[in-house]
């Protein structure tokens, strides 16, 4: 069983395990951090993508209003091309037309400086064509729209350039817990390598949990009761642009109160419900119907567009005590647990609650406590520090199309909705671990447009297997050169640019012909990456778990085509290698057995594992 | 007066069509589009996969009806006697060969040809365009499959190894995409129309007999001329020497829209009108007969009158079938009763390749045995003079089941058939 040695271990590669690796390196600490799957895969890759300016929580909750407000400030330099800068409006309904809540609002950002002017209704009418002409008062704050998937590559991509271990597809599955000296210590953690299924050992002088909702699972593997509260939230995607700012309705947070314009759609949400497990979400059809319907308050016709998919992520809330129902009623505010003092088990901090606009600070508060524990003094650099890319400043709607024009790509394209082209998918795969199609959707956006995966799944797979018939894939293991992929050519920070991914010498002028070796499967058909059958299956299955609660309309011809795709043409349901799974197999499975819910109830469904 | 009009250009409304033209009628064809010709693989699929138990393609389709129809009465093959599937099928075969594109079966009379899919795996059809047969599986040749570099629709590593893990010999070779274009951004269909001129097919000729090893058959994507179709592809196998067979890839799907060029011309030339890219919104009927559809056009509204019409709007997939947020779905045009299950939440499985399918595409228009759409509770036909064929049928879910084109071929001819009077119908 290999072991590594580390001074600090990181668990979750979320945004906030993400933070935590970056701070810790740049602090100059040895660090590893392990993640279960891959980057993202937690509520960080679910979210609704907005940077808070804390206008949202202003009235109920102005601590965490004025965190999301001093990282907005930093967040802008540090990741500034993660973000498209929106702004966002509050804007006043007809139903909260005689609410006071508008002028609380007003003086409590004035209270807490999150810049917020009133602007003339006609001016923001303006702005937004498409806003409900019955609102009577508009606010403008600095909200923004972000990519989480490419700020989370990107702090992390940092975090690797100050040498930090990255081990994604590991899954802590034990702590390495001492009694020894009738004291506790974490002193590392016992991970399994999710492709391999290998265990490694990896022993730390500090171990922080960053787990997000399942910060209270890894917290028992040590002895420590940590009761996450999750609450579960649903987002819908509709298939244009049709706001250009973040709309957000002026009153006490609710269900649907939110459209967050993100890349070429807007998303509407969300709900918040209590769920038991983190891993396995529903989504019902009340909820669509419900972020559909209030959505029409703020946009009339809304529900009528078409309609691209759902999505479900849970909010890690964390609150010392709390004896309440509703989980909106828990703060949003950060919360670091400092094990030794509250539980006596030394090597071992816990850092959740918050929101995705705070991961920096809540890395920042939870290495310093690290530092105290392990006795030195080394001041906080990432506030100051711009991660790789930050220099191209905000990206904005176009900058896709617009690369791809100027360089002349238009025949690269293996993704037409998202705009990705071959040389990225290749540069993202082979620089990248990869294990899954998923893996590529959140790198570049992969079959996240109106055909979902129609299209760009079959040449993604055929793709990746004639990438790792070169053996040109990276390989996921402890042993993997991390200097090489910290250093290599490819930058993270490019990830999402066609134009930063143009080969010299096009295969337009291969001359030659080439011909190949006899079929016979190229690499170990048990490493999903290089199984075509697996990566083609598996991400059918993911796209349908995303679309199955919106199919309805033109998308449920979309999805009647890709059936006569993948069934009537490709045959894909009668391949080889049936009996193959990944590790995110039984992810993408998911329960449709209708569940009797409905806003306010507790959902009876919920608790239900997915069905195998 | 038009004495039938069918909305609907996929294979069904041709199929029907020219079964009328044949029966003496006067006929119009209204459609939006070109139906799922525009994206199928171009061969017919009778049964391809048992629906009860799709693990193992169907042999013998007409043989596997029998069981089939015995299991679900309801299915659209229930509608019509093994003669008249049979004969539907015959017709088809006829009028393609027509049509300059013939279509032919396993060389053992009866029995589905295994053909390579565009990943490799084996797929049942019952009949072929010429250009595939070269592929059926269970030919001796080992293959070898050719593709471009830089073309994004087609990867020929991925079908020979899927192949190979089959038990069939195949190796994959890459030839430059400048032999056919300089440029890259070109579809296949658009490729197609390239390799009409003859000096690039003389170009990929010699390419190809660099490559080929004596004994070989070569497997390229369908992109093997348009037009002069047929010439290409003869000339490529005399200047080669080898069997070449085409292998389908994704829309647009060149097989299947020369299918659709060539029917619909041979339908135009027996009087056959085909008006496209007009979609029909809505019709006016009276005393249980349908007067006249509607069509929108810029200015307003159009009419269309007939005697009769045929409803091959093709289900989900054709458009024929609308649905809303709310869980509505319904038939677009005669708001024809639909058996679907009405809850949203029963129409999917977890699984996206369930075995069993998804239950919201086996929901259709039912019909009784003359193919009239009727009111399930009574029984009786909605109206008097309107009929319904193909995809938009219920109890059948024709893409899992891989008889697509089948029931398109088969109730087709059959509705029309029972509109005229020229069959006993199988059973009510
Ligand atoms: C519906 C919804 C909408 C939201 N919208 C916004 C928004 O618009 N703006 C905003 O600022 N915030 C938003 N948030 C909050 C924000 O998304 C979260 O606070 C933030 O993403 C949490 O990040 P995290 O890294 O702490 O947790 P996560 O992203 O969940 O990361 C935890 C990681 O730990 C991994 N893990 C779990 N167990 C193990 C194990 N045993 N071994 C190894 N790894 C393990 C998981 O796979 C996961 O990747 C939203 C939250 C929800 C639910």
């Amino acid at each position: 069983m290999p072991t590594l040695e580390t001074e600090i271990l990181v668990i979750g590669g979320g945004a906030t395990g993400a933070g935590v690796a970056w701070d810790a390196a740049l602090r100059g600490f040895q660090v590893i951090l392990v993640e279960k799957r891959d980057l993202t895969h937690g509520t960080t890759g679910r979210y609704h993508g907005l940077v808070h300016s804390g206008g949202r929580y202003v009235v109920k909750d102005p601590k965490s209003a004025a965190e999301c407000i001093h990282e907005n400030r930093i967040l802008r330099r540090t990741h500034a091309h993660c973000i498209e800068d929106t702004g966002g409006f509050f804007v006043v309904t007809p139903e909260e037309a005689e609410s006071d809540y508008p002028d609380r609002f007003q003086a409590a950002c004035d209270e807490i400086g999150i810049p917020c002017t009133e602007i003339p209704v006609a001016e923001a009418l303006r702005r937004e064509p498409l806003l409900n002409p019955r609102i009577s008062r508009v606010f403008e704050v600095p909200d923004a729209s972000a990519d989480s998937f490419l700020a989370t590559h990107a702090t992390v991509q940092a975090a690797r350039m100050a040498g930090a271990r990255i081990l994604i597809y590991h899954q802590v599955e034990a702590l390495l817990v001492d009694e020894s000296n009738g004291q506790r210590r974490v002193q590392g953690a016992q991970v399994r390598d999710m492709v391999s299924g290998e265990l490694v050992t990896i022993r730390a002088d500090m171990t922080i949990n960053a787990a997000g909702a399942w910060a209270g699972q890894i917290a028992a593997l040590a002895g420590a009761e940590v009761r996450i509260i999750p609450g579960k939230g649903t987002m819908v995607a509709m298939n244009h642009r049709l706001v250009n700012t973040v709309i957000n309705r002026c009153k006490m947070p609710s269900d649907g109160d939110i459209i967050v314009p993100i890349h070429t759609i807007v998303a509407i949400g969300t709900t918040d419900e209590k769920v038991a497990d983190p891993e396995n979400l529903r989504i019902e059809p009340w909820e669509v119907q419900l972020m559909l319907e209030e959505g029409e308050k703020l946009v009339p016709g809304i529900s009528r567009a078409r309609v691209l998919r759902a999505w479900a992520g849970v909010r890690p809330l964390y609150q010392e005590n709390f004896t309440g129902q509703d989980s909106r009623d828990v703060t949003r505010s950060l919360a670091l647990l400092d094990h030794p003092s509250r539980d006596g088990i030394q090597g071992f901090l816990t850092i959740t609650g918050g929101k995705w606009t705070t991961f920096r600070m809540m890395a920042e508060k939870a290495v310093d406590r690290a530092c105290q524990h392990l006795g030195v003094e080394r001041p906080c650099r990432t506030a100051d520090t711009p991660v790789p890319g930050a220099e191209q400043g905000h990206y904005w709607l176009g900058h896709r199309l617009h690369e791809i024009e100027e360089a002349r790509l238009q025949g690269e394209l293996v993704c037409e909705c998202e705009l990705v082209t071959r040389a990225m998918l290749e540069d993202a795969a082979r620089n990248n671990p990869t294990v899954t199609l998923d893996d590529l959707r959140r790198d570049v956006r992969l079959g996240m447009g109106p055909c979902q995966g129609g299209f760009c799944t079959y040449r993604a797979v055929g793709i990746l297997h004639e990438l790792a018939a070169e053996n040109r894939t990276a390989p996921v293991t402890p042993e993997s050169p991390q200097e090489e992929i910290a250093n290599s050519p490819w930058e993270v920070a490019y990830l999402q640019s066609p134009g930063r991914h143009v080969r010299t010498g096009s295969p337009q002028e291969v001359l030659e012909s080439k011909v190949l070796g006899p079929a016979s499967p190229v690499t170990d058909p048990r490493t999903p990456v290089s199984n075509p059958n697996l990566l083609l299956r598996d991400f059918l299955q993911e796209r349908w778990k995303g679309v199955v609660p919106v199919l309805w309309g033109r998308q449920l011809k979309q999805e009647r085509l890709d059936e006569l795709i993948y069934l009537g043409v490709m045959n894909a349901d009668h391949l080889p290698d049936e009996e193959l799974a990944s590790p995110l197999t039984d992810f993408y499975l998911f329960d449709t057995t209708p569940g009797e819910t409905s806003p306010g109830t507790t959902p009876s469904g919920q608790e239900k594992e997915a069905s195998a | 007066m038009t004495q039938l009009i069918v909305i609907g250009a996929g294979l069904t409304g041709l199929m029907a069509a020219h079964t009328a033209a044949q029966a003496g009628l006067q006929v119009r064809i209204i459609a939006k589009g070109m139906g799922a010709n525009h994206w199928h693989a171009g061969t017919v699929d009778v049964l391809g996969y048992h629906p009860r138990d799709s693990r193992q393609p169907v042999r013998r389709p007409l043989e596997s009806r029998d069981v089939l129809v015995a299991e679900q009465p309801g299915h659209p093959y229930a509608r019509v006697s093994p003669e008249e599937m049979q004969a539907g099928l015959e017709a088809f075969t006829r009028l393609a060969q027509e049509a300059g594109l013939p279509h032919r079966g396993s060389d053992e009379p009866g029995r589905n040809l295994l053909l390579p899919s565009p990943v490799g795996a084996a797929r049942p059809a019952f009949l072929a365009p010429e250009a595939q047969l070269a592929g059926e599986l269970g030919r001796d040749e080992p293959m070898l499959i050719v593709g471009f570099q830089g073309l994004r629709d087609f990867y020929p590593q991925l079908v020979a190894e899927n192949l190979g893990k089959q038990g069939v010999t195949a190796r994959a070779a890459f030839l430059p995409l400048s032999l056919v274009t300089r440029e890259r951004d070109r579809n296949h269909v658009q490729l197609a129309k390239l390799l009409d001129e003859p000096e690039r097919v003389a170009g990929l000729g010699r390419a190809l007999r660099g490559l080929v090893k004596p004994g070989e058959r070569v497997g390229l994507p369908a992109i093997l001329g348009f037009q002069r179709h047929r010439e290409v592809l003869a000339s490529l196998v005399e200047q080669v020497g080898a069997p070449i067979f085409e292998i389908p890839t994704l829309p647009p799907s060149v097989p299947g829209i020369r299918l659709h060029t060539a029917l619909a011309r041979r339908l135009e030339a027996l009087g056959v009108r085909i008006e496209t890219g007009m979609e029909v919104l809505g019709f006016h009927g009276e005393d249980g007969r349908v007067l006249w559809v509607e069509t929108e056009t810029a200015a307003r509204p159009l009419k269309h009158r007939a005697e009769r019409f045929l409803l091959a709007t093709g289900g989900v997939l054709g458009g024929g079938f609308q649905s809303d947020h709310t869980g509505r779905i319904w038939e677009g045009i005669f708001h024809l009763p639909l058996t679907l299950p009405q809850e949203r939440s029963r129409w999917f499985r977890p699984r996206f390749l369930d075995p069993a399918g998804q239950p919201v595409f086996q929901g259709g228009v039912p019909v009784n045995g003359n193919f009239q759409p009727v009111d399930p509770a009574s029984g009786q036909p909605v109206f008097a003079n309107l009929w319904a064929a193909g995809n938009t049928l219920a109890h059948a879910d024709p893409i899992h089941e891989r008889s697509l084109e089948g029931v398109a071929i088969v109730t087709g001819v059959a509705a029309v058939k029972a509109m005229v009077g020229d069959r006993a119908p199988a059973n009510s």
